[in-house]
């Protein structure tokens, strides 16, 4: 009886995990058929959503809460597995930008979609919302110091293919390797420089990659290592996402599952794997287990449960 | 509305490309010919000569015409030969490389085109430059400049009608404050002004008139300005706010006493005769004293002019 009440438990994640275990709830309703003390048993085990009050135990409203949103994991993976990978795109916008959540969802749609991607989903905003993406950036972001930086990588249009000038790439190592100089570590200003927000959002991909590359040359450090020493967490995310998508990827990915994890961060983990799923999702594999030595399926595997689990499975990739 | 006429009946490309390699034979080229032909074709049947005529003669008809023709009717054939969206990639192109002077072409090729032509555009410049137009506006320009070029090309409008008035209002007195400041603190006004729809600037700039009995163009601060902003900025507003009358005004200065400037003439007819070029020449009646083809009749001569009339529907 304990374990059964300990499984059903486990099944309304009393446990911190991921979704809901469905088929666990499904059998307990199978075999506690008839047997209401069963039941009630069970709520007085589980003190986390129950509350002793006299003859009947109620519901916390809380937890009534938190159990919606677990059983509603699953749900919105589905729906925005189904959209159009556009309107995907346009509606995560859309939502971050009219909460005040972090900004950061708005980078990673900049920059690690295509030029055309990114095309599309503009394209779709301005269906959905009858603004463009880049008035209701300019217009939220007004005040933050990244202002100027959103806005470039979010209307940006880069050539994508691998022709590179070589002297600029280099003159612009330079060039970001002094802007960082003299912004001195103080938070906010690098962000704002002119010469930063021009390269990283007009330059292409391969010639970042390669002024990248430069940068390590010259001045003996990954930018990533600059930009996370100054503080400067819309910069480092934007360089990651530009030059190492997958490890962007994967790092978000063991944020969504470590312990204690909150809300947004739960909630990247259907978006990484909707939307990375056709695109480069062997690659963010691959990079999870270079960094915290482990498969990124066994950590999905033992954090979340039910259908929501067995969906991201699926849609990562694994055997 | 376009000026330039196709015929009812046009001939195939294949007699139309036969017809170009008999006019380029002998002594001299039969430029009557030529503008005959191709004045009268529209982007897809130039297109399709071109395909036609490098099939029959193994040789690209742009470098015949090149070495057929000269001056400005060589300049303006090569321009006119080119698909539209190329054009404007190659113009656009050559104004960046030398951006302090020709800065106000970048600003009309963002302004004056379509959401969706200007990303075809820029499509067409990764194509033919293997980089982005944005990456060399920006790598060539510095300051306010740089910050408002750089929004105009870059931005993808909201195609629609949509207006909010309260915005619109709010917006007017930004614009106001910005305006008033000289030209330090110009970030909202770039902002509105790269980022709105034209439906929503133009609601705004009515509101600014409304509110402060002036127009904005006339309220931005006069007097020179090295860097160009102020001017790319005036360039921005006239043409967002109405494309034909700029676009009229530029012919007018243009085709003065003082000296045609043909690099002019050529850039907005040749651009705009499969367009919008019978609005800008009703434009262009209201302010001078004369028709734009009198204009051009009077301020240009031989087969460039001959051209010019050709696509502006003589």
């Amino acid at each position: 009886m304990a374990d059964e009440v300990q499984e059903l438990t486990r099944a309304f994640s009393g446990m911190g995990g991921l979704g809901v275990d469905e088929p666990a709830m499904v059998s307990a309703l199978a075999r506690w058929r008839k047997q209401p003390e069963k039941r009630s048993g069970f709520r007085r085990g589980f003190p986390g959503l129950f509350r002793s009050h006299g003859e009947m135990d109620r519901c916390e409203e809380a937890y009534l809460l938190h159990l919606a949103a677990e059983f509603a994991r699953f749900k919105n993976l589905v729906v925005l597995w189904a959209m159009h990978p556009w309107e995907r795109d346009a509606r995560l916008a859309h939502h971050v930008l009219h909460q005040a959540h972090p900004a950061a969802i708005v980078v990673e749609v900049a920059c690690t979609r295509s030029a055309d991607e990114l095309l599309g989903a503009r394209r779709a905003y301005q269906q959905l919302f009858h603004h463009s993406l880049e008035e209701d950036v300019a217009y939220r972001a007004r005040d933050k110091p990244y202002c100027s930086l959103l806005v470039g990588l979010v209307s940006a249009y880069r050539y994508e293919g691998p022709r590179v000038n070589e002297e600029a790439a280099r003159a612009e190592a330079k060039a970001l390797g002094a802007a960082v100089k003299a912004a001195g570590g103080v938070a906010g200003k690098l962000v704002e420089d002119g010469e930063v927000v021009r390269i990283l959002s007009t330059r292409s991909k391969a010639h970042l990659a390669e002024t990248f590359r430069y940068y390590k040359e010259i001045h003996g450090r990954r930018i990533e290592e600059d930009l996370a020493a100054g503080k400067e967490e819309t910069l480092h995310e934007t360089v990651l996402c530009l030059a190492a998508p997958a490890k962007y990827f994967s790092q978000v990915m063991e944020a969504g599952l470590r312990d204690g994890a909150d809300h947004h961060a739960k909630e990247a983990l259907t978006r990484v794997a909707v939307t990375r799923s056709d695109a480069d999702m062997d690659d963010i594999r691959a990079a999870y287990q270079e960094q915290f030595g482990a498969k990124l399926e066994d950590a999905i595997a033992a954090k979340a449960h039910g259908h929501y689990r067995d969906a991201l499975l699926s849609l990562v990739g694994a055997k | 509305m376009a000026t330039i006429t196709v015929p009812q009946a046009v001939p195939s490309s294949a007699e139309d490309a036969a017809a170009l390699m008999k006019a380029f034979q002998g002594w001299g080229t039969d430029e009557k010919a030529v503008i005959a032909i191709l004045a009268h074709r529209n982007s897809f049947q130039r297109k399709e000569i071109m395909l036609e005529y490098e099939e029959m003669y193994n040789e690209s008809l742009i470098q015949r015409l090149q070495s057929e023709l000269s001056g400005d009717f060589e300049r303006a054939m090569y321009y006119w030969i080119l698909d539209p969206m190329e054009r404007q990639a190659v113009m656009a192109n050559a104004a960046t490389k030398c951006i302090q002077e020709e800065y106000k072409i970048i600003v009309e090729i963002a302004c004056a085109n379509s959401p969706a032509e200007l990303v075809a555009i820029k499509k067409a410049y990764h194509v033919i430059y293997k980089c982005s137009l944005e990456e060399d506006v920006a790598a060539r320009t510095r300051g306010n400049l740089r910050s408002l070029l750089l929004a105009l090309v870059s931005t993808y409008r909201y195609d629609g009608d949509d207006v909010d008035m309260g915005l619109a209002k709010s917006e007017a007195k930004i614009v106001h404050e910005a305006v008033r400041n000289g030209t330090t603190d110009h970030e909202e006004l770039i902002r509105i002004v790269g980022t709105r729809s034209k439906a929503q600037l133009k609601a705004t700039f009515i509101c600014f008139r409304e509110e402060h009995s002036t127009s904005i163009t006339k309220a931005l601060p006069h007097g020179t300005d090295r860097t160009g902003y102020l001017h790319a900025l005036r360039t921005a507003l006239r043409c967002i706010v109405d494309g034909n009358k700029y676009f009229a005004k530029v012919l007018r200065t243009a085709t003065r006493d003082s000296g045609t400037d043909e690099d002019t003439l050529t850039r907005v007819i040749v651009v705009h005769a499969e367009k919008d070029m019978k609005d800008i020449s009703a434009a262009f009646q209201k302010r001078a004293s004369c028709t734009l083809q009198q204009a051009i009749e009077k301020e240009t001569s031989g087969d460039y002019r001959s051209f010019l009339m050709a696509l502006l529907g003589s």
